[in-house]
């Protein structure tokens, strides 16, 4: 009993024993969202070159994926295009993570179309009606008899559930319906298809597609920054509570006048 | 075979339902496990001696679970238990009201009787946002009970949750719960009424229990890396009344289940300690005097989990454990006396985990477990004779091959 007490005394010393995470100087972890993706890239490679010293990798994945990634300590920023959950938040406390949320960027999460089809608005309850099955032909929405193709990201992505609160209120997206991981793809998807519809962040829209209004608001900078369009959002950079040394030098200049212009070369809407 | 053909009935009735959510997900897990036993014998001489009472390999675990979202607030969940060991634990044939088990455990823990098993563990659906609670979740049927850290244990170690080690609580039952997060990650919550009599008893372990089970449970995080909670559960185990003829059933229980946690996490150090008390009231049964056979068992959990991933080149963890379950409150009559002599375990577990083949989260795909376990009893001579000479001082050597996967296939 003795050795026993001597053992458990040891080893809740050693879990006591602070020992302080180690920041790896000069490495930069970030994981998660495929929307804040390219916005992460293109600032990382524009802020290696003014810090050759520093090595920032990034890689995608999806929002979820970025939290774990944080919450496992093996990414330094977690990227996310919605704000993270309190469950995930509870999980990342409860382990000694305090993930705090840095805006880098606006979005609109736009809705598009074939560039043949003649809609040009559509209002959230179509949106709904189309994604949840129950509005099944352009022709119902004053467009051509075309069978409406619904494309959508996978459930897993922080657009789809920022577009599923948003757009649908927690409805189910009709079992037909094309699920993509990424917003690429889904973009070739709708400028590939007649009927198609699709959404995708405004920084991954080409003109392959035509965009459509959303309640007669076009996704744009005044209407995304204003709240006017429905669909608008923040993407976040997410820390092990306040950023600091190399990490924080890189999100400040995310933030920055030159990191908000790669923002707008991006597609993105800048924060100011 | 009767679990397997409801465990088929069952699937065939789900699974077309589930198949058509939104999103499905297939998962499961299996632990290979190598156990060796040595325990205290009584030999021919009458003196005890250690001898080697296990030496097998065994499918000790297995899961296959599917979980089905049917829109982003409702989604629903069925896992299936599988087992080439721990199978059905029936109450034996020769009990009876006058044979008084030495202690709660060993009147559960019966030899294998099928050397394989099948068993639904969870079977529940969520529905979510359902009053207008942020984060707050309606789940209805055979789901986790929300109790201490049964509903969270993640197998660290390789034995189970103090909880379910010492029979306070099982890790699900039939029930509906309430169960949600405060916003901003200032912990969770859970309240619930469940049958009480868990996901394994079959056929004669079930005892026509005719009242439910109440709980309540609430975790608090209220600065990161310092984790408390508490769980209270309110329990009955039997009838009141036998069916037949009306006459009260000594074994029928009241019991008053109460929990407290307390974790903290810092770096590579996750430190958790939990505090269990069993109050126990046998209103029917009597050694001289009503109430006289009450009595509550305590117990304590320690357990530092040092991660090393950060320091060296592999993903290793070190744990350790320390037990305490006292049973000494139990009452036995002496003459015309009442006595509670001493009854108390101390075990003590070292383990070390290998993570390997991680996934894009960097959660370990397959662990491997080797843990070392040291049980001691000590008991009142007196009265308890063959439990304090050793009768059940163990030593236990373990290894485990888990691995896991998860995937969506919809």
């Amino acid at each position: 009993m003795k050795h026993t007490s001597k053992i458990v005394i040891l080893l809740t010393m050693a879990g006591l024993v602070i020992i302080p995470a180690f920041g790896k100087n000069g490495q930069i972890t970030c994981a998660g969202s495929t929307t804040v993706l390219p916005v992460a890239q293109a600032t990382a490679e524009a802020f290696m070159d003014i810090n050759p010293g520093i090595n920032i990798s990034v890689r995608g994945g999806g929002s979820g994926v970025g939290v774990a990634a944080l919450q496992n300590k093996t990414a330094d920023i977690a990227n996310s295009s919605r704000p993270m959950k309190a469950k995930e938040i509870t999980a990342s406390k409860s382990k000694g993570i305090n993930p705090t949320a840095y805006p880098v960027a606006n979005d609109g999460i736009s809705i598009v179309v074939h560039k043949n089809n003649p809609i040009k608005n559509l209002t959230i309850a179509q949106i709904k009606g189309i994604y949840t099955g129950k509005i099944k032909n352009w022709k119902e929405l004053g467009g051509a008899s075309m069978p409406i193709v619904v494309i959508s990201r996978d459930v897993a992505s922080g657009t789809f559930e920022v577009f599923n609160e948003k757009a649908l209120a927690g409805a189910k997206v009709d079992g037909t319906a094309q699920l993509l991981a990424s917003n690429n793809a889904v973009v070739s998807a709708v400028a590939s298809t007649p009927g198609g519809i699709g959404y995708a962040g405004l920084g991954y829209v080409t003109e392959s597609v035509r965009v459509v209004t959303v309640n007669n608001v076009m996704p744009s900078e005044s209407t995304v920054k204003g709240g006017s369009y429905p669909l608008s959002r923040k993407l976040y950079m997410y820390t092990n509570g306040k950023a600091s040394g190399d990490v924080a030098r890189f999100i400040s200049f995310i933030q920055s006048h030159a990191g908000q212009e790669i923002v707008k070369e991006q597609g993105f809407i800048t924060l100011n | 075979m009767r679990n397997l053909l409801l465990v088929l009935i069952l699937s065939a009735i789900l699974l077309p339902t589930m198949l058509n959510g939104q999103e499905l997900k297939i998962s499961g897990e299996m632990w290979g496990r190598w156990t060796m036993d040595n325990a205290m014998y009584k030999n021919a001489a009458g003196t005890y001696e250690s001898k080697l009472a296990k030496n097998n390999l065994s499918l000790e675990r297995g899961y296959i679970g599917l979980e089905s979202k049917f829109s982003e607030s409702t989604k629903a969940r069925f896992t299936i238990d599988l087992f080439s060991t721990d199978a059905t634990h029936e109450w034996p044939s020769t009990y009876s009201d006058a044979v008084q088990p030495i202690d709660s455990v060993s009147a559960y823990t019966q030899a294998s009787i099928d050397g394989a098993g099948l068993k639904i563990k969870y079977a529940y659906v969520d529905f979510a946002n359902l009053i207008p609670i942020p984060e707050q979740t309606l789940s209805i049927g055979l789901q986790k009970v929300y109790f201490g850290t049964i509903y969270d244990w993640n197998y660290s170690l390789i034995g189970k949750a103090p909880t379910d080690e010492y029979k306070v609580a099982n890790s699900a039952d039939y029930g509906v719960t309430f169960n949600g997060f405060i916003p901003s990650g200032y912990g969770e919550y859970a309240i619930g009424v469940y049958n009480g009599e868990g996901y394994k008893k079959v056929g004669k372990s079930l005892k026509d229990n005719t009242e439910l089970a109440f709980l309540a449970n609430l975790r608090l995080t209220p600065i990161p890396g310092v984790t408390l909670g508490g769980s209270y559960m309110m329990n009955t185990v039997e009838r009141d009344t036998k069916l037949s003829g009306d006459a009260a059933n000594k074994k029928y229980e009241k019991q008053s289940l109460m929990d407290g946690i307390a974790r903290l996490a810092y770096g590579p150090a996750d430190l958790w300690i939990e505090y269990i008390t069993k109050g126990v009231e046998l209103p029917n049964d009597k050694l001289i005097d009503a109430g006289d056979k009450d009595y509550t068992s305590k117990g304590m959990m320690i357990m530092p989990i040092i991660s090393l991933a950060e320091y060296l080149p592999v993903d290793l963890q070190v744990i350790g454990r320390y037990d305490m379950w006292d049973d000494s409150d139990k009452p036995i009559k002496v003459g015309s006396e009442i006595k509670h002599p001493e009854m108390k375990l101390n075990a003590i577990t070292l383990g070390v985990n290998y993570n390997i083949m991680h996934d894009i989260s960097n959660v370990p795909q397959m662990q491997i477990q080797l843990n070392y376990t040291d049980k001691k009893y000590s008991a009142d001579e007196v009265y308890y004779a063959d439990y304090a000479k050793g009768y059940k001082d163990s030593s236990q050597i373990m290894m485990q091959l888990k691995w896991r996967f998860s995937n969506t296939i919809n």
